[in-house]
């Protein structure tokens, strides 16, 4: 668990904010495509919604968790049973927020294969265990697999770009190459520190394009 | 050359053609939507089985199709539907 302790000092507080930020893009994305899928019954746009909300719900989890250690934090109680709470709050934000983002992104990349081949669905989805099993490197696993699936996910959506070229579709293509980026960096970087602040950044990019795109569909 | 049309769009021709006439005979759909009599068959499959319309048959025994709540809320919200289906590549 040495990775445990990944924002700086002085972003402890941003992060939250952003990750709710995060929480209320996704949720609202969500949404309207569960209001399209009523009216549309298209099998796709219903597994986008349930993807949207699973994202949701892991920025909910770290938002909630992250909250509940800092007001852990600033209680006066003893220090050793402080550590212990805050810990216990991280841990288990840590585990859902790796939960939905990976069950997530799963529906999303099955979304994107097209497929009505359910084994597929049910394999991305025991693949999402994957991090669980090998608890000392879940982080690394964690970034690994969201990594690939976010890799696949965007060859889909430049795809989709390259086929239909507008700017809502160069939206959503460039707010997955963000959060590419924001993912697959953290493989590489030494300084997990300032990549976590990097991540945050680029995630904000990305979402402030699929929030572009909201409001562009909205509009019309 | 004409541009393919996408699914929803096809969609919303058939709908929009049936929902002009109140009361639809597929003779009138076909011409109005531009499709083949095997795609039309299958759209107006699709389209009942969504609940967007329904089929009657007239005292000559003809079919008649008409629009249903979930069809005339798709056309409704056509714009919204296809600009978020696009963006997404749903279609």
């Amino acid at each position: 668990m040495a990775l445990i302790y990944l924002s700086p000092q002085w972003f402890v507080g941003y992060d939250i904010l952003l990750e709710g930020i995060f929480a209320v893009i996704t949720a609202a994305v969500a949404f309207l495509a569960w209001q399209i899928y009523r009216k549309t019954r298209e099998r796709q746009v219903g597994l986008l919604s349930g993807a949207f909300l699973l994202i949701a719900l892991s920025y909910i989890a770290q938002t909630v968790f992250n909250g509940f250690m800092i007001i852990e934090a600033t209680e006066n109680i003893p220090l050793l049973q402080k550590a212990a709470e805050i810990m216990f709050f991280k841990t288990l934000g840590m585990y859902l927020q790796i939960l939905f983002m990976l069950l997530g992104l799963a529906v999303l990349f099955f979304m994107t294969c097209k497929s009505h081949n359910k084994r597929l669905l049910w394999f991305l989805l025991a693949i999402t265990l994957l991090p669980f099993i090998f608890i000392p490197n879940i982080l690394t696993i964690f970034y690994l697999l969201t990594t690939i699936y976010l890799g696949f996910i965007l060859w889909y959506f430049i795809d989709n770009y390259r086929q239909n070229r507008q700017w809502k579709t160069l939206l959503i293509a460039l707010a997955f190459l963000f959060l590419f980026i924001a993912k697959a960096h953290f493989l590489i970087a030494v300084n997990h520190q300032f990549f976590y602040v990097l991540g945050h950044i680029l995630e904000l990019v990305a979402y402030c394009l699929i929030l572009a795109n909201f409001l562009l569909v909205l509009r019309k | 050359m004409m541009r393919k049309r996408e699914r929803s769009e096809i969609i919303h021709d058939v709908l929009s053609a049936i929902n002009a006439k109140g009361e639809a005979k597929p003779t009138h759909i076909l011409y109005k939507s531009n499709l083949s009599t095997k795609m039309l068959n299958e759209y107006l499959g699709i389209l009942i089985g969504k609940g967007f319309i329904s089929e009657k048959t007239d005292k000559k025994g003809k079919k008649l199709y008409r629009l249903e709540e979930q069809g005339f809320n798709y056309l409704k919200d056509f714009s919204v539907i296809k600009s978020f289906m696009e963006s997404y590549g749903l279609e």
